[in-house]
């Protein structure tokens, strides 16, 4: 549906979006990610109308938009400071859209309430937004965006201020009106487990570059470089050199003295080639003794225990003095846990358990 | 009415407040009424410091004499002003015995002031001069033609001859103790008249120019006339020989030409007084005795085109000063010349009223 | 005790800077004029106490001024010129607090320095200077001859033209900054946000930024229209004789007439009339603070 073809913007000198393509497809919900700066919210205002690209082409529905003005734009944004206006109430303000597609009063009045009902702001509508919660005000604001029945909404860290519980009801509430009205969505956030949530597809940027985009579940366990690996969730990147042994298989030598790794990995590498192993703490297990039947196992001193609630993640410092975390559920009681600080323990992971990454 | 004059008080009341350590004495008189060389001279002979402050409006100074506590030993209001400003108390009877010039006075002036200043126990006269009409003459007689009546109230009061000489432009003073007098003269009235029914009959010959008239006001047709804006002004004797003046200064061919009407002109008289309240009636004393020095007295009047009070001081008049007929009139325009005094305060209110609605319409 | 001096102050201000002014004022005109130093009767006199005295005031000078139209045409011809002058002062103002809300960060000092400025020189010399732009052989018309615009000068000057001129001028940064400090908080994501919805540039500006500048322009049409009202000083400059404002009248009945008691009674009157836009105005700025 969103064609964005070679697209660069420009500040005077700095570069904030560099040379970009990408797809974003109809009924989809398209997650920007990256860090601070990156230019997720430049790309967001070229969509909406507020920006035009230095250089490139944007394609809407197979239309160039670059000569539509932002008002005739089938394009709504929810703006990361929500933008309502202060001196209309919030149903005004959820009208205040319609009234611009000279709609029928009566018609109005039942988009109005619809939306109001779906975000489940019915008892608020006559108040003003400096009257209700920063939650309800982020929803209103999603009201707003909605009710014109965009073919895109553009959500800018739409749940930034909230918090951690109001922002998961949010989130599956934002998946369940992107179900109902299969708008497409593109939402911009920084908060990665918020992308991996909501979103059928994620984009990692970085430095005004997409990186890498892909389904959560293969971003996660695919990245397709060290920054991603290491940008979404927490990750072991052990640095070496592989050498081939077997059609995808490799043996990494990592540190004079120790055993080399084997993994397993799609990715090709030639003998020699330096190479990191990204791998999950949760993927790599923690024992008492050395575990009789690991591809990998390596001997380490706990240095600190990090305790989640529902999982326990362990510093364990090895003897080349790199560290490495393991992730364990607590499936036991913490008076009973089996491992304490200064713990000789074994670390272990499968061949297919890590990734390995290119430089 | 102007603020010029009321800025400038403003100023220096704030300088009024200075302590007085030295002997000084503050004189308050108009704008541009004085050779400054003379001040200097006064402080120089006695060695008492002078402060000498400005105002350009009768009202402004009568409203500080009213309210009292000006700080000033010597003012200088207008004599019609002035009788009603000695009725509420406002001066101090002079004492003769501080004033030797006395003698220098011209008795035909001081016998007209006795009118405003009964037996001239108040005051002294300073300067006395017509309100008459300005022209610029060369443009009148291309108006009206070559017998424009230039020396009669004919010209600004009927209508016929405004109608024309409204679009080269007429100023009248704003001022209805001076156009009230002057309209009952041009209909036959007593122009002196203190009789409210008679002061209203003016009103029918002031509306009917109103609509020609360009601006009411006091001092801006000094520089109207020099620069050609306007040909006519009815205003002071002095300001138009001033504009007179600045106009052949600057060669701009436009000729100014002062006339006594001769149906009758209004005389007034600057009387120079002393506050009841001055804080140094002694050395304003001797201002005033060094003011009617004849030579002092002359001096002024060399500098500022005014005739004085000063009988002795003629002898040393400079000729075109003491040989123009529109300072010194002839004895046949003394004989036309009036003297209008200050009206009751129910008349003085129809006469503003009256003039508010010359001005406004309203 | 500290605390009682922080309120204290406020109300001894307003006590002796407006109540005991006012009282006097108020004592005026309720007196008779007369000729005497200061002119008006009664004088108080501590020997006859202040039953006596009061016994002789009266509200003689304000039945008075209803007799004459002149006063009721001059409150009503003020009036006019407050309102259109506060519209005129308004529709310049606007747009140049509007381009100092929008321009860069680094040169707002800078415009706000350029907008106070003019306050720096005296208030007269600056009327005083639109005389020599204003008049017949003035600056402007110079300037519109020069470029053949007009053959013949256009008379401005003492006319009510130039009594606008010089008021929207003067009174042109009371409206400026109050506006442009309502400006400068506007939010610019809510005219985005605004355009996003469908609205064009002129409707964002219709339905968002006026009523969010509202009161700002509240504030900055009051500060206007309240001393307009009393203006004297512009209209007897720049106005032509035929130019009515209470203010003018007020000057006349004091220096002319000589009758402080009914120049009191006009400026009792003026006050209370200027009482009923300064509570609206009060009222604004208290919802203004709560909003906040
Ligand atoms: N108007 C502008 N002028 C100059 N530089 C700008 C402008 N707007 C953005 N930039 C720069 O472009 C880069 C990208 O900005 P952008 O707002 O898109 O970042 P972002 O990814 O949304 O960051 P954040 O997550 O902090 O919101 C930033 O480095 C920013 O400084
Ligand atoms: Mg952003």
């Amino acid at each position: 549906m969103i064609h964005f073809q070679n697209v660069t913007k420009r500040y005077g000198e700095f570069t904030a979006i560099d040379n970009l393509t990408i797809d974003i497809y109809e009924r989809e919900f398209y997650a920007l990610l990256g860090p601070s700066g990156c230019g997720k919210t430049t790309l967001m205002r070229m969509l909406a109308g507020f920006e035009t690209p230095t250089e490139g082409k944007i394609f809407l529905a197979g239309q160039d938009i670059a000569p539509v003005p932002p008002n005739k734009r089938a394009v709504n944004m929810m703006f990361q400071s929500y933008a309502l206006f202060p001196h209309l109430s919030i149903w005004e303000n959820i009208a205040f859209g319609l009234k611009r597609e000279k709609m029928p009063k009566h018609d109005i009045n039942d988009r109005v309430e619809e939306m109001l009902r779906l975000t489940r702001l019915e008892k608020f509508a006559r108040r003003k937004p400096h009257q209700i919660s920063g939650g309800q005000r982020q929803r209103v604001a999603l009201a707003r965006s909605l009710a014109k029945h965009p073919k895109l909404l553009l959500l800018d860290e739409p749940l930034g201020a909230l918090d951690k519980k109001l922002r998961q009801d949010t989130q599956f509430e934002l998946m369940d009106i992107q179900e109902k009205t299969g708008t497409t969505f593109v939402i911009v956030t920084h908060d990665q487990e918020e992308a991996m949530t909501v979103a059928s597809r994620v984009a990692v940027m970085d430095h005004g570059k997409i990186i890498q985009v892909s389904t959560p579940d293969r971003i996660y366990e695919n990245p397709n470089s060290v920054y991603v690996a290491d940008f979404i969730g927490d990750v072991n990147l052990i640095e070496g050199t592989a050498k081939l042994n077997g059609s995808d298989s490799y043996a990494m030598s990592w540190h004079e003295g120790h055993a080399p790794l084997s993994i397993k990995s799609p990715n090709a590498f030639s003998d020699g080639q330096k190479c990191h192993l990204a791998i999950r703490p949760e993927k790599v297990a923690i024992s008492a003794d050395q575990p009789a039947e690991a591809d990998n196992a390596v001997q380490g001193r706990i240095l600190d225990i990090a305790y989640l609630g529902n999982i326990s993640t362990y510093h364990v410092e090895l003897p080349t003095g790199a560290v490495i975390k393991a992730q364990t559920a607590n499936t036991r009681r913490i008076a009973r846990r089996a491992f304490t600080w200064e713990d000789t323990v074994w670390l272990s992971w499968t061949a297919t358990a890590g990734v390995l990454l290119a430089d | 009415m102007t603020l010029k004059t009321m800025t400038m008080t403003a100023v220096v009341a704030l300088g009024t407040a200075a302590a007085a350590t030295a002997e000084e004495v503050r004189v308050y008189n108009w704008s541009d009424y004085i050779d400054e060389g003379l001040l200097e001279k006064f402080e120089k002979e006695t060695g008492i410091d002078l402060i000498y402050d400005v105002f350009d409006s009768n009202e402004v100074l009568e409203t500080k004499m009213l309210a009292g506590g000006s700080g000033y030993d010597v003012v200088v209001p207008t004599g019609s002003f002035m009788a009603r400003q000695i009725q509420a108390g406002a001066f101090q009877k002079l004492d003769p015995s501080k004033l030797p010039n006395k003698g220098n006075m011209w008795g035909a002036i001081e016998e007209r002031t006795s009118k405003y200043d009964p037996g001239n126990e108040y005051s002294i006269n300073y300067m006395w001069g017509t309100t008459g009409i300005g022209v610029n003459a060369g443009k009148v007689k291309e108006v009206l033609g070559e017998d424009a009546p230039i020396d009669s109230l004919e010209l600004v009061f009927n209508p016929a001859n405004m109608e024309k000489l409204a679009s080269c432009g007429v100023h009248f003073l704003d001022a209805p103790d001076e156009m009230i007098p002057a309209a009952l003269k041009y209909i036959g009235e007593d122009p002196n008249s203190m009789d409210a029914d008679v002061v209203a009959k003016a009103e029918p010959v002031l509306m009917a120019v109103r609509p020609y008239i360009t601006k009411f006001h006091s001092s801006e047709y000094i520089n109207a006339l020099a620069n050609g804006d306007i040909c006519v002004a009815f205003g002071w004797s002095g300001d138009i020989l001033q504009a007179r003046d600045r106009a052949a200064e600057a060669e701009n061919g436009v000729e100014i030409e002062y006339n006594a009407p001769k149906e009758g002109a209004l005389m007034w008289f600057d009387q120079m007084t002393i506050p009841v309240d001055a804080p140094n009636p002694e050395g304003a004393h001797k201002f005033l005795n060094f003011i009617m020095d004849a030579q002092n007295m002359a001096a002024a009047s060399n500098y500022v085109y005014y005739a004085n009070g000063n009988k002795a001081s003629q002898e040393f008049l400079e000729e075109d000063v003491i040989g123009d007929p529109a300072i010194y009139p002839n004895e046949e325009t003394v004989q036309n010349l009036y003297i209008k005094e200050g009206y009751p305060p129910k008349v003085q209110r129809k006469a503003t009223r009256l003039w508010t609605k010359v001005k406004s319409g309203t | 005790m500290r605390r009682f001096v922080l309120i204290a102050i406020p109300y001894v201000w307003l006590l002796a800077l407006f109540l005991v002014p006012f009282a006097i004022v108020l004592k005026i005109a309720l007196s008779d004029a007369a000729v005497a130093r200061p002119p008006y009767f009664p004088q108080f006199d501590w020997a006859e106490g202040i039953a006596a005295f009061i016994a002789e005031l009266d509200f003689e000078n304000f039945v008075w001024l209803t007799e004459d139209d002149l006063y009721w045409k001059a409150y009503l011809s003020s009036l006019k010129i407050a309102v259109i002058s506060t519209f005129f002062t308004l529709l310049a103002g606007y747009p140049i607090a509007y381009g100092m809300a929008r321009a860069p960060e680094e040169w707002r000092p800078t415009l706000m320095m350029l907008v106070i400025l003019p306050f720096w020189t005296s208030f007269l010399i600056r009327v005083y200077a639109w005389m020599g732009i204003l008049s017949n052989e003035g600056f402007l018309n110079q300037f519109l001859m020069w470029i053949g615009v007009i053959s013949e000068p256009l008379t401005i000057l003492n006319t009510n033209s130039a009594v606008y001129i010089g008021i929207v001028y003067t009174y042109l940064p009371f409206m400026i900054l109050p506006v442009y400090s309502a400006l400068e908080r506007l939010d610019g994501s809510l005219i985005e946000a605004a355009e996003d919805l469908g609205c064009s540039r002129l409707t964002a500006f219709w339905l968002v930024t006026i009523p969010l500048s509202k009161t700002g322009i509240i504030a900055g049409s009051f500060l206007v229209f309240i001393p307009v009202l009393g203006e004297f000083v512009i209209p007897s400059l720049l106005g032509g004789s035929d130019t009515l404002m209470i203010g003018k009248v007020l000057w006349e009945e004091f220096f002319s007439n000589r009758d402080w008691p009914v120049a009191s009674a006009v400026a009792v009157v003026l006050l209370l009339l200027l009482v009923i836009p300064i509570v609206l105005f009060q009222r604004n700025q208290q919802k203004q603070q709560e909003a906040e």
